[in-house]
């Protein structure tokens, strides 16, 4: 069993704890798996093909989703689908099939001008966003006409969210193989222990939430981050392939995901993109 | 000496026919599937690979054969001359080859041993009653041998397709011995490498149920509320470890009582059977290993059974319990096995299904404790992210 993962290579000092411990169960199993760092490489469009069984995208940037594209494009099986991961960095597009797919997200706009936002600040702030990324970098939240100055307009459509009080602390919902983890922790998380963050309880509110979601884009290994109340949660973000951070035995449920994942795989059980949801979430 | 071997799945090839092989003897396989037949015979070999402890073992079985279940005459010819039968086909089909084999004993002038490598207690003695329920008329059978055989190995897969021509492969662990009841037995008795002939059979095989299989078994159904896919993943999960080797300790306590400390063996002994489990090398799913839960549920089996000698023996069998609850709320969707499970624990209840499945009266504490565990999982969900399966089951 051959597996590659697409990482960025870290600073010393700065890998994640969980996929380094899902690396090392894999391969205590049995797998050889290769680290692929695509920014270290240059790669012949013509002569890429796939040399594993089974790809996992860690990476988030744009050269690893452009590997993780051009292995697709060659008929490599991916643990995290590259359309699903691309479209998840797009975040208009996010936004608009977890609305086909009836997940809650906040009002969301998108416009070529940040002037013409104008009139709705009139109903409240909006939270300004990159299109293409995930995470907090970039955020800008508008309270007033007179900030539409420090929008950029040099990086593509603005995409703007009703901005909806942030709860400290953040509530992620992390999903494995179908199953549900919460993890909430601060805002800005100083140190490894805040970052691990602490379990909450999961609510069939926030179940269906991330049921929707994972149909939504076909897959069942995804993080999500939410806002507002459990009665009246949005999703304003979605990742396919998250740290899972604090989710229990992290590594464990990951690298048996992977290999469960791989397995049926390599004996022609699913497809290469198609997920099996053998238990619902 | 030739052995005819009924079944050629994975403790049949795996383990009966390497070591029947191995020890020197011809090895002629029955099938009912015409496929395996054509297989063997064309190809006339197979691959056991032994894996686990850091080394893989590959152990080509070469010089076999097989015949159809379909041809029975010609299957009888093949034990006529035989100097062992052996059966491993699943306890449900022994009832379906016994015409077969009393077909063949019958034309025997002289006894041989049926040895049934079917994990299965009343195995053997099922197996002799049947052959002689189905013997032709006046045909006396009581000189033959009936014994079952305790397998030690695990064989968790069978790979290779029989249509093609690469021999087929079979996964296992190394462990090669196998116990069979030695008061059972016809002389004389083969020579097999790795049989250990007992006269306090019971014990044994109680000993491998409660411990072993009682072990993997409440692997498969807390790594199943977990939500894992591998026996091996699962029994990394700490919490998941500290219940499997509490739950072992509790059917050793039993067994302890019951037979005494040489034969129940010791914390060591706990510990290399949970190092067995995290062998990631015999692909053991939870899938493979929960099948079937009413059988594994039944008033002798591994976890009913385990429990009830620990509690004759004064030790509360909490984590069995825990594993009987978990075993109620298994039911795989894939699992055409459960089936029965579900609908009965839908139209009856648990308390009825423990009844009637398990022997344990409501009013038993077993019953109460396990019934209790069953609940909470139904009004809280198994796969709540904080399951902590030791504040659950004291909550």
């Amino acid at each position: 069993m051959k597996i590659g993962i697409i990482m960025l290579r870290y600073p010393p000092g700065f890998d994640s704890p969980v996929m380094s411990g899902t690396i090392d169960l894999l391969t205590e199993w049995g797998v050889r798996v290769d680290i692929i760092y695509p920014e270290e490489r240059v790669i012949h469009l013509s002569k890429i093909k796939p040399e594993h069984d089974l790809y996992v995208l860690k990476s988030r940037t744009e050269m690893a989703l452009a590997y993780a594209g051009l292995l697709w494009g060659a008929g490599a099986a991916t643990l995290n689908p590259y359309p699903a991961a691309a479209v998840m960095r797009h975040r208009i597009s996010a936004a608009s099939m977890l609305l086909k797919g009836g997940v809650p997200v906040p009002e969301t706009y998108v416009t070529a001008h940040p002037e013409q936002l104008t009139d709705l600040l009139e109903e409240g702030p909006l939270a300004i966003k990159l299109y293409r990324g995930t995470g907090v970098r970039g955020i800008h939240v508008l309270w007033d006409a007179e900030e539409m100055d420090d929008v950029p307009t040099n990086q593509g459509p603005i995409f703007a969210q009703r901005f909806i009080q942030r709860d400290n602390p953040v509530r992620k919902l992390y999903v494995i193989s179908g199953e549900i983890f919460g993890v909430a922790h601060p805002w800005l998380a100083r140190n490894s222990e805040e970052k691990r963050g602490t379990p909450f309880t999961i609510t069939p509110r926030l179940r269906e939430i991330a049921r929707r979601c994972g149909e939504t884009f076909g897959i069942e290994t995804f993080g999500l981050s939410i806002i507002g109340t459990d009665e009246e949660a949005y999703v304003v973000d979605v990742h396919s392939f998250p740290d899972f951070r604090g989710v229990p035995n992290a590594s464990l449920r990951l690298a048996d995901f992977i290999y469960h994942y791989c397995r049926r795989m390599m004996r022609g059980e699913i497809l290469p993109g198609a997920l099996p949801s053998r238990r619902e979430i | 000496m030739k052995a005819v071997i009924f079944g050629p799945g994975r403790v049949g090839c795996g383990f009966a026919g390497q070591l029947l092989r191995g020890s020197g003897h011809e090895v002629v396989f029955v099938a009912r599937n015409q496929a395996m037949v054509n297989h063997f015979n064309r190809v006339g070999r197979y691959l056991v690979r032994l894996v686990g402890q850091g080394r893989t073992e590959e152990i080509m079985v070469e010089g076999i054969r097989a015949v159809w279940t379909g041809e029975p005459d010609k299957v009888a010819r093949e034990i006529v001359d035989a100097g062992l039968v052996s059966t491993s086909v699943g306890f449900r089909n022994l009832a379906e080859i016994s015409p077969l084999i009393a077909l063949g004993l019958s034309r025997r002038a002289e006894p041989v041993n049926v040895i049934s490598f079917e994990n299965f207690g009343t195995a053997a003695s099922y197996m002799r009653r049947r052959v002689k329920g189905c013997g032709p008329e006046g045909c006396n059978f009581s000189g033959h041998g009936f014994s079952p055989a305790l397998v030690s190995r695990v064989m968790s897969e069978r790979l290779g397709d029989p249509a093609g021509n690469e021999p087929l492969i079979f996964v296992g662990d190394h462990p090669d011995e196998f116990v069979v009841y030695g008061k059972r037995l016809v002389r004389p008795i083969p020579e097999i490498k790795g049989m250990r002939v007992v006269d306090n059979y019971d014990a044994w095989f109680q000993k491998k149920l409660f411990m072993f299989s009682a072990g993997h078994a409440t692997t498969a159904y807390l790594g199943y509320l977990k939500g894992y896919h591998y026996i091996h993943s699962a029994i990394r999960d700490p919490e998941i470890r500290e219940a499997v080797l509490a739950a072992m300790r509790e059917g050793q306590q039993g067994l302890m009582a019951q037979y005494g400390g040489d034969l129940a063996g010791d914390e060591e002994h706990l510990l290399e059977i949970v190092a067995r489990f995290e062998n990631a090398a015999l692909n053991d799913s939870i899938d493979r290993v929960g099948r079937d839960p009413l059988r594994k549920l039944g008033k002798r089996d591994r976890l009913i059974g385990a429990a009830r000698m620990a509690e004759k023996a004064g030790i509360e069998p909490e984590k069995l319990m825990l594993a009987v609850a978990a075993a109620l709320y298994y039911c795989d969707q894939d699992d055409p096995s459960c089936t029965p499970i579900r609908e009965e624990l839908e139209t009856i209840g648990p308390d009825k299904v423990l009844r009637e499945v398990s022997g344990l009266n409501p009013g038993r504490r077993l019953s109460h404790g396990a019934r209790r565990i069953f609940a909470k999982l139904l009004e809280k969900g198994p796969r709540s992210p904080l399951l902590n399966l030791e504040k659950f089951f004291w909550a």
